[in-house]
Order: structure tokens, then C-alpha cells, then sequence
């Protein structure tokens, strides 16, 4: 049994061009004569063959930094994934003063509610980290040179979702850890020079965190950050399949004859689709071993628990925040950190503009450099954060 | 507490064995399904011609030596160390009990290493008919030590009514036969050896992933074929053998299995369900990856392919015998023996008497109450749970205080047919008395470190 579908036995077209033959009707009373008029009444409605040929032509480089292409598809898995648990969660979840309730209804009472929650809770964690691994590589390789600049800006963009995801979904438990690692977050971004209040108060629904901080969430979490999220996932997705996957400058220079790749469809596929299932395994044994519990219900009156701190996600900010506020005691300190963390993200926005040659110049250099700088300092003030907890 | 204690801290005893045992049954299965395959490999090989199979199959067969008869026999002697250790109460009943069993399956270990060695040493040194009798006598010495294993392992948890009429009468070796054929025995007899069957496929996929796919494609796409029709058997097999084994075992046990499907308390047992949860998963990825990596694109398949394989093989036989050993409580021999290592037969007399009483281990070491409280947590509770790591004490209590964890004790003491915990947890045995010190010692906020505002103590063993 193969996966490669035998193109039908086409008649010539009316106007010679081959793209418009019309395939053999398909002998009446066999097995293999149903299912192919039931192919050919469906390409001839959405053009199923165009479709083939489209993604017989595209291939898929192959050369020893190929394995990264993954993540780039892993991350779309994902997502897939936050979606479908999302839904299901969504039909008990009830957002205002029965929130607490209905999250401890999901994880005590219905069945499998645990491991739903569990597999959302785990894969939303395991997207973020594969969303990094993917820019960094991408970063590294220099995918975001021309072509492929926009490609680039809408992974940042959903780099930025997809930790709104992470950030909104998190208070919608309403638990002690939740209500409180929200509110130091929000306090934290308040801090932004000029429009960190407006956007804090915009955020929280008023001067605290409340229920309509939760019900603002909610709505960004399962309706806005959604429609946002979709069409910069399709267009992303739209201007990869144009310009197909970038190869690092190493390979770049290698002639053309000894550059090696693959078929998309189906060999690429089958690995990718390989890949999603090691991932669906790898959220199936944290959910199933490391179960997400619950807290106990969120108390605004109590002072925050000790030792309270963000998802990992934001340990680096976090941390990288409160080393500044050691420099420069008060508010100089917070809003210097975070005009260092805005002017990094729009250099890090800028750098297909700076780095544009395809040559390995100095840019290039400098380039890479800024990347490796990024990916130490996340990954260090991560540890240390943690560490110093 | 009729023996030392072996204090293992954050992972406990029970999990030296875990690892010790799931990395062991990976290998072992591997040399019961290996050694069919091989023998069934090279009778195919000559009987059809593939002269090109032979290196190939000599190669695998080093490799299969060198693991199986190295990590294999180091791993199934570091379990009886570990298990000695662990749970020597279990380990005393299953070496009494067994003991002719246990004789036989050193026999047939001494045929089967002996095998192997000269499967693979007199590859081209002796007639292919002879060679190939020697691959037989090694396949047929294997599949007998797993006769024999699963015969006791599997009485561990159905040791059948006749043997338990006669447990603790001194006339339990009367039952041998009983016991050993007991009622999971066939059921799991035909699971394991399915298993075996797709572990030498994982095996011997990982052994050929690494043909050239350029200077020896037809023979990778072959091998590659060939060892990836081995994983049927088990996953036609698996499905009716599991609904077969949980059909032979007492409706309590099996009821362990539905703990988790609606809740994942503290306090609750939900590792059966969430560790059989695993192992449904993993296996049918197993099977995924391999039919549509391995079995469609031969030559591409890669020994990185092969170790994600092995991988998530692991990770299936994990939680497959994780699941298999949970379901065993609160027994270790069910109906028996609890996991605490008390004989069911002794819980009044220890109530009676004292749990510390009777344990000729304890001496000089209960000298306080905090000191009893620790011997009482060490002789009953550490088999399972450990203060701050694997199934942590301060987890579960939580924010109890005096009055709440003496009401939990006393629950676990009189253990009726109403309690919570029945289904998994043992008796708590012992006097009022003792009771009171293991509710004293389990206030403390770090056990280890001994009562709040005092130095930490150094005696206790």
C-alpha cells in the first residue's frame, strides 16, 4: 500500500494544453473505477490535481542543518493542538465568578477534563519553546534574507501572538499563581515609558487586577488573539511554500550540482507527519506523568504567595528586570528595562534590512553574532532566574 | 520490619528496581524475540538463496550477543540485588516459593548465554545445519526463560486460591504448580512473547538502518521490510490479550484502572490509568513511524529513524510495566503480602503486639518518639513514598495539622471497606502508641532534617 497517488490516464485537452486533459473515465462496476470517478468528481470541483502537481514540484533541501526545518511545522502542530484542546475545554470552561469552579470542575469531576487540560497546558509551553528553537534556527540561517523579509516579520508577529496566548491564557484559572504572576506581569509592563499605563489599565479593566481582567482575557485569548493569529499564520505559511526553505550560507556556497533535496510530498511530509506524532507522544507523557493541578482559589485581599514568579517563557524578561532594578533602584531601573527589551525587539525586527547581503560580510557576521547574543541572554537569565528563586 | 530498611532518597527503593527492571525487560524481550528472529532470519536466508542476508545477519548477531548477553545479564542480576534490597519480605516469599523455578531458569539462562556465544563465534566455522541447529537450541532456551519468568512474576498478582488457602502454613511449595499456572499466567504469557516478536523488530530495525542505502539498497529495503512485518503479532495480538489478562484478574484490581478517568486528585491512585494512557500511545506510534518511515521508505530510514523508534519503545515499556506493577496494590503479593511488606495474615497480631515489637532491626534505634515515627514511615510507608521527592509525604499532607493527619492514620488503620484509600493503600499496623509517633514525625516540615527547632539526628538506622 503506497502513499503516491497514480496520477488517472488523462484524454488530451481541447485546447492542447496538458493541465487541462481530462483524465479516463473510469471503467463502471470495479472497486478502483468508484473510487476514481469519486477523485475525478472531486478535482474537477476543487482542483485536486493542480494541487498535486503544485506539491510534486516543491522540494525540500537537504544538508546537515535540515532536521531544523521541523520545528517550523512542530510549532504548527501546536497550535493545532491548543486549538482542538482549547474547544473542548472551552465547552465546560466558564469565564467570570465561575471560573475556579468550572477549571476544578474540568480537572476533578470530568472525565479526561485532566488530561485535556493537562495536554493544553503542557502543549502551549511546548509551542513557545518550539517557536524559539524555530526563529533562532531560522535566525541562524539566515532565512529572513530576500526573499524572504516578510516571512520573517510575520514569524515575529506570531512569536508575539503566540506569548499572548501563553500570558492571557494563564490568569483564566483564576488560581492563586495565576492571579498573581498576572498582576506582577501587568505591573511589569506598566512600566514601559509612555504607553505602559494606558496599557496596563486597557489590559486589567482598572487599576487592579479583577473579573474583568479575566473576562478581557478570556476574550483575547479564544476570539481576538485567534482572528489576529490565522491570517499571519496563513500568510507566513503562503510565503514559505513561495519561496520554499532557505539553506544557510554554507550550503549557499556550495555548487548547484552538489546541492541535495528531497520531494515535499510525499517525503518530506511523511517525516514531518513522523515528527507530530513523536511531538503528540512527547505532550501525552508530560500530561499523563506530570498532570497539571490546582491551585488554591485566587484571594486578592492575601499578599502574594512567596517566591512568586512568571511561566518560564518570561523568566528571562523577568529576570532581566529585576537585575536592572538592582543597577538603578526605583522606576529608572524597571523603565530601562524595558526600553532595553523594545529596542531589541525592533532590531531584532530589523535585521533582514541590516544584514542583506549574500555574501559572508561583515553584517552577516555581526548578524549572527546579535543572535547568539539574544539566545545567551534568554537562555542564561532563564537559569538564573530560576536559580535565584 | 523483619529486615533492614534500604532508604533511598528523592526516587525511593521501588524505583532502583523501575529503572533497573524497564531498561532489563527492553533487552531481555529483545533476546527471546532476537533469537527467533535470527534463527527464523537465517533459515530464510539459506532456504531462499540471500546470500547477501548472511554478513548482515552475522553483524546483528555480535550486536545481539554483546547486548543481550552484557547489559542483558547485568541488568537481570542488578534487579535481584535491587529487589533484595528493596523488598526482601517479597523477595523471601517469591525465592521460597519458587525456588525450583528459579533453578530451572539458571539452566536455561546457562544453555541460552552459552548459545549465543557459539551462534555467533562459529558463524562460518562450522556446517550452516549445525549453525543453524545452534540458533534453534539458543531460540528455544530463551522462549523457555520466559515460561518460567512469567510464571512468577505473574503470581505476584494472582497467586490463585490455592496457593493463598495454604500461604503461611509452611505447605505453600505443595502449590507450586498453582501458583506458577495461575490465573494471569497464559494471558500474559501470550503478551510477552508478542512483545518479544516486536522487540526484535525495533532491534533488528536499528541494526539495519545502518546498511548503506546507496551500496546496499536491495538488502536494506529487504532487512528493513522483513523486520518491520514483526512488529504484527503484537499489535494484533495486544489488544485481546489485554482485554484476556484484565478478564482474569479480581474486579478490584481492575477497578484500579478506571481511578483516573475522572479525577487527578491529590490522594487519589491515578497512575494506572494514566500510565496505561502511555502506553496505548506510544505503542501505536511505534507501529505508525515504522510503517510509514521505515516499511515505505526503506533507504531512508536512519539510525536516528531507529533510536526515536527505540525511544518511544522505551517509553512504551515504561509505562506499560509501571502500569502493571501499580496494579498490584496495595498488594506486592496480592492477598498476601501488602507493599508495606506485612503479611495480611499478621495485621492483628501487629496491631496487638506492635509494629516496632516485632522488628528485630530496630534496637537501640527508637529510642524517641521521633525516632518510632521514623521507623514506623521507614517499615511502611518508604516502599512507596518518599518525604520530598517520589510521591512526596509533604505533597500529600499538605497543609494537614496534628489533628487532621492522626484522623488520616487512624483511617488507614482501620481500614474499612468504606476508606478512600482501600483500594490501594495497606493497613497502617501498629499501636496507639506508634500511631501517635508516625503522626508526630510526619508534622515535621522536612522529615529528614527532624522536629521544627531541633538539630537534625543523626541515628535512626
Amino acid at each position: 500500500m503506497g502513499l503516491e497517488l497514480k496520477p488517472p490516464a488523462a484524454e488530451p485537452s481541447e485546447n492542447g494544453n496538458p493541465a487541462d486533459a481530462k483524465p479516463e473515465p473510469a471503467p463502471p462496476g470495479e472497486p478502483g473505477g468508484v473510487v476514481r470517478r469519486l477523485y475525478d468528481w472531486a478535482d474537477e470541483r476543487l482542483g485536486l490535481t493542480e494541487l498535486r502537481k503544485f506539491a510534486a514540484k516543491k522540494t525540500v533541501p537537504q544538508h546537515r542543518h535540515s532536521f531544523w526545518y521541523y520545528f517550523g511545522g512542530i510549532s504548527l502542530f501546536l497550535f493545532i493542538v491548543q486549538v482542538f484542546t482549547g474547544v473542548l475545554l472551552l465547552v465546560y470552561f466558564r469565564p467570570g465568578p465561575e471560573a475556579y469552579d468550572s477549571v476544578r470542575r474540568i480537572t476533578y469531576e470530568v472525565h479526561f477534563g485532566w488530561l485535556i487540560r493537562s495536554a493544553h497546558a503542557w502543549s502551549a509551553g511546548l509551542m513557545i519553546f518550539a517557536v524559539f528553537v524555530h526563529m533562532f534556527s531560522a535566525g541562524l540561517m539566515k532565512a529572513y534574507r530576500r526573499p524572504r523579509e516578510f516571512t520573517w516579520w510575520a514569524g515575529i508577529v506570531l512569536l508575539l501572538l503566540t506569548l499572548g496566548f501563553g500570558f492571557s491564557g494563564y490568569l483564566l484559572t483564576w488560581d492563586e499563581v495565576a492571579y498573581f504572576g498576572t498582576k506582577v506581569g501587568i505591573e511589569v509592563a506598566e512600566k514601559t515609558p509612555v504607553l505602559g499605563k494606558p496599557y496596563a489599565n486597557l489590559l486589567r479593566g482598572g487599576p487592579d487586577v479583577n473579573e474583568n481582567t479575566l473576562q478581557r482575557f478570556f476574550a483575547l485569548h479564544v476570539v481576538v488573539f485567534p482572528l489576529l493569529f490565522m491570517p499571519v499564520l496563513m500568510l507566513h505559511l503562503w510565503l514559505v511554500s513561495k519561496h520554499g526553505n532557505a539553506v544557510p550560507p554554507s550550503e549557499e556556497a556550495k555548487p548547484a550540482g552538489e546541492r541535495k533535496s528531497i520531494p515535499f510530498f510525499p517525503n518530506f511530509l511523511m517525516k514531518d507527519l513522523a515528527m507530530w506524532l513523536i511531538t503528540l507522544n512527547v505532550i501525552a507523557l508530560f500530561a499523563s506523568f506530570f498532570p497539571w493541578q490546582l491551585g488554591s482559589q485566587a484571594d486578592p485581599l492575601k499578599p502574594a504567595p512567596q517566591g512568586i514568579h512568571p511561566e518560564w517563557y518570561f523568566m528571562s524578561s523577568f529576570q532581566v528586570l529585576k537585575v536592572f532594578g538592582n543597577w538603578f533602584p526605583g522606576a529608572a531601573g524597571e523603565m530601562l528595562g524595558m526600553s532595553v527589551f523594545t529596542l531589541g525587539l525592533v532590531l531584532w525586527f530589523l535585521l533582514p534590512l541590516y544584514d542583506t547581503s549574500e555574501r559572508r560580510g561583515r553584517r552577516a557576521r555581526l548578524a549572527t553574532y546579535f543572535i547568539l547574543f539574544a539566545l545567551g541572554v534568554l537562555v542564561v537569565t532563564t537559569i538564573w532566574g530560576y536559580a535565584a528563586l | 520490619m523483619n529486615y533492614p530498611v534500604w532508604d533511598v532518597p528523592v526516587i525511593g527503593s521501588g524505583w532502583v528496581i523501575g529503572i533497573i527492571a524497564i531498561i532489563h525487560v527492553l533487552i531481555s524481550h529483545f533476546a527471546v524475540g532476537g533469537g527467533i528472529y535470527l534463527a527464523v532470519a537465517e533459515w530464510k536466508a539459506r532456504r531462499e538463496g540471500r546470500t547477501d542476508w548472511l554478513p548482515y545477519l552475522k553483524s546483528h548477531s555480535y550486536f545481539f550477543l554483546v547486548l543481550t548477553g552484557v547489559y542483558g545479564a547485568v541488568t537481570g542480576v542488578a534487579i535481584w540485588f535491587a529487589i533484595g534490597l528493596a523488598h526482601p519480605e517479597g523477595t523471601s516469599t517469591l525465592i521460597h516459593n519458587f525456588v525450583f523455578g528459579w533453578g530451572i531458569e539458571w539452566v536455561f539462562f546457562l544453555v541460552e548465554l552459552t548459545a549465543a556465544a557459539a551462534y555467533y563465534y562459529t558463524w562460518d566455522r562450522i556446517p550452516p545445519k549445525l549453525h543453524q541447529f545452534v540458533g534453534w537450541v539458543y531460540a528455544g532456551a530463551s522462549v523457555l526463560t520466559l515460561v518460567i519468568i512469567n510464571g512468577i512474576l505473574t503470581f505476584m498478582l494472582t497467586p490463585g486460591a490455592e496457593w493463598l488457602a495454604v500461604a503461611g502454613t509452611g505447605r505453600e511449595a505443595g502449590e507450586f504448580w498453582n501458583a506458577f499456572f495461575n490465573p494471569t499466567y497464559w494471558p500474559s504469557l501470550v503478551m510477552r512473547t508478542a512483545v518479544c516478536l516486536a522487540m526484535a523488530a525495533i532491534w533488528g530495525l536499528v541494526s539495519a538502518s545502518r546498511l548503506d542505502p546507496k551500496s546496499q539498497a536491495g538488502l536494506k529495503t529487504a532487512v528493513v521490510r522483513w523486520s518491520a512485518w514483526w512488529l504484527i503479532p503484537a499489535f494484533v495480538l495486544m489488544p485481546l490479550c489485554f482485554v484476556w489478562y484484565l478478564y482474569m484478574i479480581p474486579p478490584d484490581r481492575s477497578g484500579l484502572l478506571e481511578l483516573g478517568v475522572t479525577t487527578i486528585g491529590q490522594g487519589t491512585f491515578t497512575q494506572v490509568t494514566r500510565a496505561a494512557l502511555v502506553s496505548v500511545m506510544t505503542s501505536a506510534t511505534v507501529l505508525a513511524i515504522v510503517y510509514f518511515i521505515a516499511y515505505q521508505r526503506p533507504t531512508e530510514f536512519t539510525l536516528g529513524h531507529a533510536i526515536a523508534v527505540l525511544g518511544i519503545a522505551l517509553a512504551a515499556t515504561g509505562s506499560t510495566e509501571y502500569s502493571r506493577e501499580m496494579l498490584r496494590k496495595p498488594y506486592v503479593v496480592a492477598d498476601h503480602m501488602y507493599s508495606s511488606g506485612v503479611r495480611k495474615s499478621d495485621v492483628e497480631r501487629l496491631n496487638r503486639d506492635g509494629y516496632l515489637t516485632h522488628s528485630p532491626w530496630v534496637g537501640e534505634a527508637a529510642a524517641g518518639p521521633h525516632d518510632r515515627g521514623r521507623l514506623m514511615f521507614l517499615g511502611q510507608c518508604a516502599s512507596c513514598h518518599t518525604p520530598d521527592g517520589y510521591r512526596p509525604m509533604k505533597t500529600l499532607l499538605g497543609d494537614r495539622d496534628r489533628k487532621a493527619i492522626e484522623n488520616l492514620l487512624e483511617t488507614l488503620h482501620a481500614n474499612k471497606d468504606d476508606s478512600p484509600y482501600r483500594k490501594f493503600m495497606p493497613p497502617l499496623v501498629g499501636t496507639p502508641d506508634e500511631r501517635a509517633a508516625l503522626a508526630d514525625y510526619l508534622l515535621t516540615p522536612s522529615p529528614r532534617r527532624g522536629p521544627r527547632g531541633s538539630p537534625a539526628l543523626a541515628s535512626g538506622r
